[in-house]
């Protein structure tokens, strides 16, 4: 692997997530009709629907009841500084590009031994069960170097469709980009640093938010406990 | 980690065919052995080291495309096992056809390359698992060590009964009394990798998602409503189910029988049958052994979705 000359990679603000799996969707609609498409899908409408998506988010919980709070993480390739994926695939199907930092993986020379899926910490990739071969995040490659395309919507799909503007795309090692300076100015974090794979891709924590609520507010002789309470009573009726 | 069962047999085959042949290639260094045992020996060594070619071809999903697996020697261990079982395998079967048909003792050259690359192989095949850090059972090197004592003891078993076969009486003792060490040795690294799975430390989800160790985090929706690739191959819930029921069965064919066995046949009288039922024990027994590694293979990831 030579220098690499530049970083793209994916900024998501937890704080703002909503966890509404939009920029999965639109993932998986981009990149099932652009150029590394089909990504494939088996049982669709049926009981078991499975396939592969680049991305996808969990939902978890942190904290003790009741002091909660419900954390949406989403997570496809984190494109690593220092991909553990890349070494190990045995024809070089997988690779780090100089330009740009991305990760790829070239489908004509995957062999689909799963060798790459196998040391990523993060279970970013996914075999494709219909061509046989490894797929990941591609940082939509196709989309964002589309002269055809306005300067615009230059940008990974899963960026441009956030309802919440949760998702930013830059080069983290350029000092002008918004992604750099969000992750500076926002203590930007990275999973699983102890994997010592450096990924690309960070995240902007939660802020906690306290709310003090007043101890008469909770009283059970509250009038708007009691308000609610005859509410709940009247709809039962 | 879902057991591929073609990537199992391939372990097997590769294992009998390089420790048979390491087998009576050493004994025929030491002793001198007929011109038809060390024959027999390579045409059964290349036929296995093809067979498990072919099996462990079922693992890729483009057959025809594995070629491209050398290309990236320099770095991967699985190109470097591609490689290298590849040469063994050329060498073993150039050399029966030398010795088969010529009358020259040329062959030696190609059988000391030929041991020696096909050991190369054993150990990168060995290092594709010990080196994935990701798998902290896995990274140790014991699998390494358990890896080639395994390829070791199936070989000589094998080794012990083409001796055997062919009267000859006396070598056939000196690899038994090899091959019985080599599966003591084998119990002892096993147990060592037992010991050492239940005290390494896991990391933990709050580790993977970087938050501090003491707040409490569970996983809320894993984000899809089935199953995908991560929950499957990396996770094997029907395999885990049957560990326990599996694991027994496991040690006492792949060490318990053929110990038992061996013991007999080189304290009291070697018979055929015994030696026999010691190698298919100890196939059998790795067939299982090596099925429980994987499901036993507790991959990092998982950690996402609580299944750690």
């Amino acid at each position: 692997m030579g220098t690499i000359m530049g970083q793209l990679a994916l900024v998501i603000d937890l704080n703002t997530c909503v966890g509404c799996h939009a920029c999965a969707v639109n993932c998986k609609e981009w990149n099932t009709q652009a150029e590394f498409g089909p990504l494939s899908d088996f049982d669709p409408y049926g009981e078991k629907p499975s396939g592969v998506w680049y991305n996808r988010i969990m939902t978890y919980e942190i904290g003790n009841y009741p002091h909660t709070q419900v954390l949406h993480l989403p997570k496809s390739c984190l494109h690593c500084q220092d991909p553990p994926c890349v070494p190990v695939c045995p024809t070089g199907a997988t690779f780090k590009r100089e330009k740009d930092g991305i990760v790829l993986v070239n489908y004509d020379d995957c062999i689909g031994c799963k060798l790459c899926s196998w040391n990523c910490p993060y279970g970013c990739r996914e075999f494709d069960e219909a061509d046989k071969v490894m797929k990941k995040c591609t940082l939509c490659i196709d989309r964002i170097y589309d002269e055809a395309l306005p300067p615009e919507q230059r940008q990974p799909a899963c960026v441009l469709t956030c309802p919440a503007k949760a998702r930013f795309f830059g080069d983290i090692e350029d000092p002008e980009s918004e992604a750099y300076k969000l992750i500076k100015e926002r203590n930007g974090f990275i999973l699983f640093p102890s994997a010592d794979t450096k990924p690309a891709n960070h995240y902007l924590p939660k802020v906690e938010t306290k709310v003090e609520v007043d101890d008469n507010v909770l009283k059970p002789d509250n009038p708007i406990f009691l308000e609610v309470l005859s509410r709940h009573k009247g709809g039962n009726r | 980690m879902h057991p591929p069962m073609s990537l199992i047999l391939f372990f097997l085959t590769a294992g009998l065919s390089i420790g048979s042949f390491t087998g009576i290639f050493l004994i025929d260094l030491i002793k001198g052995l007929s011109s038809n045992v060390i024959l027999i020996t390579k045409l059964i060594a290349t036929a296995l080291i093809g067979l498990g070619a072919f099996s462990a071809s079922f693992h890729l999903g483009h057959k025809m495309r594995a070629w491209k697996a050398i290309k990236r020697f320099n770095t991967s261990w699985l190109s470097r096992e591609a490689v290298f079982s590849g040469i063994f395998g050329f060498l073993l079967f150039v050399s029966f056809l030398i010795q088969l048909f010529y009358n020259t003792k040329a062959y030696i050259i190609l059988d000391i390359l030929a041991v020696i690359t096909g050991w190369l192989s054993a150990f990168s095949t060995a290092m594709i698992y010990t080196s994935n850090r990701f798998v902290p059972d896995w990274n140790t090197s014991l699998n390494t060590l358990y890896f080639l004592n395994m390829y070791g003891f199936l070989g000589t078993s094998l080794a012990s009964l083409i001796l055997y076969l062919n009267g000859n009486v006396e070598s056939t003792k000196i690899m038994l009394i090899i091959a019985l060490s080599l599966f003591i040795v084998g119990l002892a690294i096993r147990v060592a990798y037992n010991v050492r799975r239940y005290i390494i430390k896991l990391p933990t989800l709050n580790d993977a998602l970087n938050l501090p160790q003491n707040r409490e985090v569970k996983v809320l929706d894993k984000g899809s409503t089935t199953d995908n690739y991560c929950t499957t191959e990396f996770y094997y819930k029907k395999g885990k189910k049957l560990l326990p029921s599996l694991l027994p069965p496991a040690y006492i064919l792949t060490f318990a029988v053929p110990i038992m066995l061996l013991i007999t046949c080189i304290a009291k009288e070697t018979n055929t049958s015994f030696l026999a039922l010691s190698l298919m024990s100890a196939t059998v027994g790795s067939f299982i052994e090596r099925w429980c590694f994987f499901v036993e293979g507790r991959h990092v990831q998982n950690l996402y979705y609580g299944l750690l």
